[in-house]
């Protein structure tokens, strides 16, 4: 009888889906974005939007492989832009009322009066709200899967790992749009809550990236300029030998003082050597403030859904870190490093970033985020076991 | 006959404020159809949801159907039409029906079949392929009731099945409750409707305010209030009610001055001859003679303006009530 019901449930949930036009408007504009996807290329010259060849001089095959070329367009925008936002905002607006229509007056009663546990009934109701998400993502994938398979000649089924990950990444929207629909029962209240949320989650991934940046930043000119006053030392160590075999006076000693700028023999006898001690000394300052800044956000994040290293565990999946680096060199060789801009905006800081990011473990993005997904889910449940209608 | 429902002392408080009901007893038999009857707020719907464990009691002891109230097992033979129910108006009937029987853990080809012959039963087989959202509020009620009787249900709880349903619906309805009374199913009212109820419940209950006031059959609560009413075609004075009176003693007599109508309370029509003969040799010409029962709706009136201590009204909750 359990699975009875549970395919019941599903069966009704997909006639809702079927009877909404947003889901068919989505699984229209998913074709859409699929055929987009299938107009782009890459040849000798550069890259191609249908017939038309736009030279460029890294995006080629000399330099990415067709593979390549199309996996990441799958992972860059694909995914990123057109599942993780489009789609999710689309899917929000057609589950958010789920919970909400479920739980309103004439609707829940002839549900619970079935010989159905509440609990049963309630996850399996929020498990059909994932149901769009689901079909949308799979449409996508195979017809991404396709392309790729048509288009480079190669058949990477792994880009069906978009549907677990997609789905977990929705999956923590919707078990906090879940909560908000169960207790307001308010359709818009869900929404906008849940988008407000988003925006919260999307501010700690921002500023992730920001303090990760600073800190590496900070971390690298302190490297530079660590070797800058190895460099000037050594000048300085030549000029004092110098001023030894010339029989000069050497200031700090023979009973010649040190010039008021100097702080040993070395920096008088090389006056740079002061001014890149003190560089050095400001950049070794500011490292702590960053990585104190850093840690913090990385609490924060730790006890939110990590929304954008889930998305991330795809490109993992697909581009191997070989192939990452390839690229971030191929980024980072067209800038080169100002010592007078800010330190996070040192081209090698990006790569560096994206190897800690690689580097977080998988159990700390699904882990922390499905213990955040099943407290939420599992304070919905409670409210809606406990609750008269 | 076994009791099919048998609570005592059933009590629900909302948010330790309002007191929806205050120690109800309920015995149902079975095979036969009992009507609740009360006023929006009495705790009616309320009852009905601690029964089919929509709500949770604040304290309540006894059974449904023989298990413990609140276990979720014995809802496979029970049917329910929630007031105001709401079907997925994207299903078709036929898709409610077969939904719903899929809940209640109906096999799919019985599930199919009993879809089929209800849709029929119902008089909606033509409208089974039509979306809810195209039907009336009649023919959307018609479904609800069919879908309650989706798992061959021993007990059917209707609240307010005749709904929003027109003269011929009603009828239709009452046919359906007769039919299931005679396969021996049992069927639990909830109404407001109370000429409806008269027609075809065995036994009633009045409940106000959380409380059951009175239960029985029809007989049973007018019991007392019943008897043979002498109708004039002009006021009778009072020397020839007091003479009629003296004519049959021992029947207690009802009559105001200066009416038309003298009740005796007994169910024996030769007792009360004589007081006709009396009215006649005194000039009054008698116009009618019958036996006299008052009606539900009488009855249902008494109860509710008879204010016990402590209750206060609109107790029930989203009816019209203290919570609505």
């Amino acid at each position: 009888m359990i699975l009875m019901q549970t395919k019941a449930i599903f069966i009704d949930a997909y006639r809702e889906l079927n009877a909404k036009k947003l889901f068919w408007l989505t699984m229209g504009l998913n074709v859409l974005v699929v055929a987009l996807y299938a107009s782009l290329g890459i040849n000798a010259k550069g890259f191609t939007i249908l017939h038309w060849t736009f030279d460029s001089d890294f995006m080629n095959t000399s330099f990415i492989s067709r593979e390549l070329f199309y996996k990441i367009q799958f992972t860059s925008w694909g995914v990123p832009i057109w599942l993780s936002w489009a789609t999710t905002i689309l899917a929000l607006i057609s589950t958010a009322g789920i919970i909400p229509d479920m739980v309103s007056g004439g609707t829940i009663e002839p549900m619970l009066s079935k010989p159905i546990g509440r609990v049963r009934f309630f996850l399996s109701k929020y498990l059909t709200g994932l149901l769009f998400v689901g079909l949308q993502i799979f449409v996508f994938a195979t017809g991404c899967l396709l392309v790729l398979g048509i288009r480079a000649g190669t058949w990477e089924f792994g880009l069906f790992m978009a549907i677990p990950i997609v789905l977990a990444f929705f999956s923590y929207l919707f078990a906090f749009c879940v909560l908000v629909g169960l207790v307001t029962r308010s359709t818009i209240a869900a929404l906008l809550l849940t988008i407000l949320f988003w925006l919260l989650i999307f501010i700690a991934n921002t500023g992730d990236a920001v303090m990760l940046s600073q800190r590496e930043g900070a971390i690298l000119r302190v490297e530079d300029r660590q070797v800058d006053v190895e460099v000037q030392e050594r000048f300085a160590q030549k000029r004092l030998e110098q001023f030894r075999e010339q029989d000069k006076p050497i200031p700090g000693e023979d009973d010649v003082p040190l010039p008021a700028s100097a702080t040993d023999t070395l920096s008088a006898v090389n006056p740079t050597l002061t001014t890149a001690r003190n560089r050095l000394r400001e950049a070794e300052d500011s490292v702590p403030v960053w990585q104190a800044w850093s840690k913090r956000v990385f609490l924060l994040k730790t006890v939110l859904p990590k929304t954008q290293e889930t998305i991330a565990l795809l490109e993992r999946h697909l581009i191997s870190d070989d192939e990452l680096s390839e690229l971030m060199k191929l980024g980072a060789n067209q800038q080169s490093t100002d010592e007078n801009q800010p330190a996070m905006a040192d081209p090698r800081v990006p790569e560096r970033v994206a190897v800690i990011m690689r580097a977080r473990t998988i159990w700390w993005v699904l882990g922390t985020s499905f213990a955040f997904e099943a407290l939420f889910i599992g304070l919905s449940t409670l409210i809606f076991v406990r609750r008269d209608f | 006959m076994d009791a099919v429902i048998d609570v005592s002392g059933v009590e629900k408080m909302y948010r330790r404020k309002v007191h929806a009901l205050r120690g109800v007893d309920l015995q149902v038999g079975g095979g036969e159809i009992f009507g609740l009857l009360g006023p929006n707020g009495a705790g009616k719907s309320t009852l009905v949801k601690v029964l089919l464990t929509v709500i949770k009691p604040t304290r309540c002891t006894g059974s449904l159907l023989g298990s413990k109230i609140g276990n979720k097992s014995v809802l496979r033979e029970v049917g329910y039409l929630p007031e105001h129910h709401n079907f997925p108006k994207y299903l078709t009937s036929r898709q409610v029906l077969r939904h719903f029987g899929a809940m209640a853990g109906v096999e799919r080809k019985t599930r199919n079949n009993r879809a089929e012959e209800l849709l029929e039963i119902v008089n909606m087989s033509e409208w089974a392929a039509h979306k809810l959202g195209t039907y009336s509020k009649g023919m959307r009620q018609r479904i609800g009731i069919a879908q309650a009787l989706m798992n061959d249900p021993k007990l059917v709880v209707l609240d307010e099945p005749t709904d929003g349903v027109d003269p011929i619906g009603r009828r239709d309805i009452r046919e359906i409750l007769l039919r299931l009374k005679s396969e021996g199913r049992t069927v639990f009212l909830n109404s407001h409707l109370l000429s409806e109820l008269e027609m075809v419940c065995d036994r009633v209950a009045i409940m106000v305010h959380g409380l059951m006031r009175q239960q029985g059959t029809i007989e049973e609560l007018t019991e007392g209030q019943s008897g043979y009413k002498i109708k004039a075609g002009s006021t009778i004075d009072a020397s020839a009610i007091d003479a009629s009176k003296d004519a049959v003693r021992g029947v207690e007599c009802v009559a105001e001055p200066g009416t038309n109508e003298i009740t005796f309370k007994t169910c024996d029509a030769q007792a009360v001859q004589p007081a006709i003969d009396t009215l006649r040799q005194r000039g009054v010409v008698i116009e009618s003679f019958g036996f006299h029962r008052p009606s539900l709706e009488k009855l249902f009136i008494q109860a509710v303006n008879e204010q016990p201590d402590g209750a206060r009204p609109g107790a029930e909750k989203g009816k019209g009530g203290a919570r609505s």
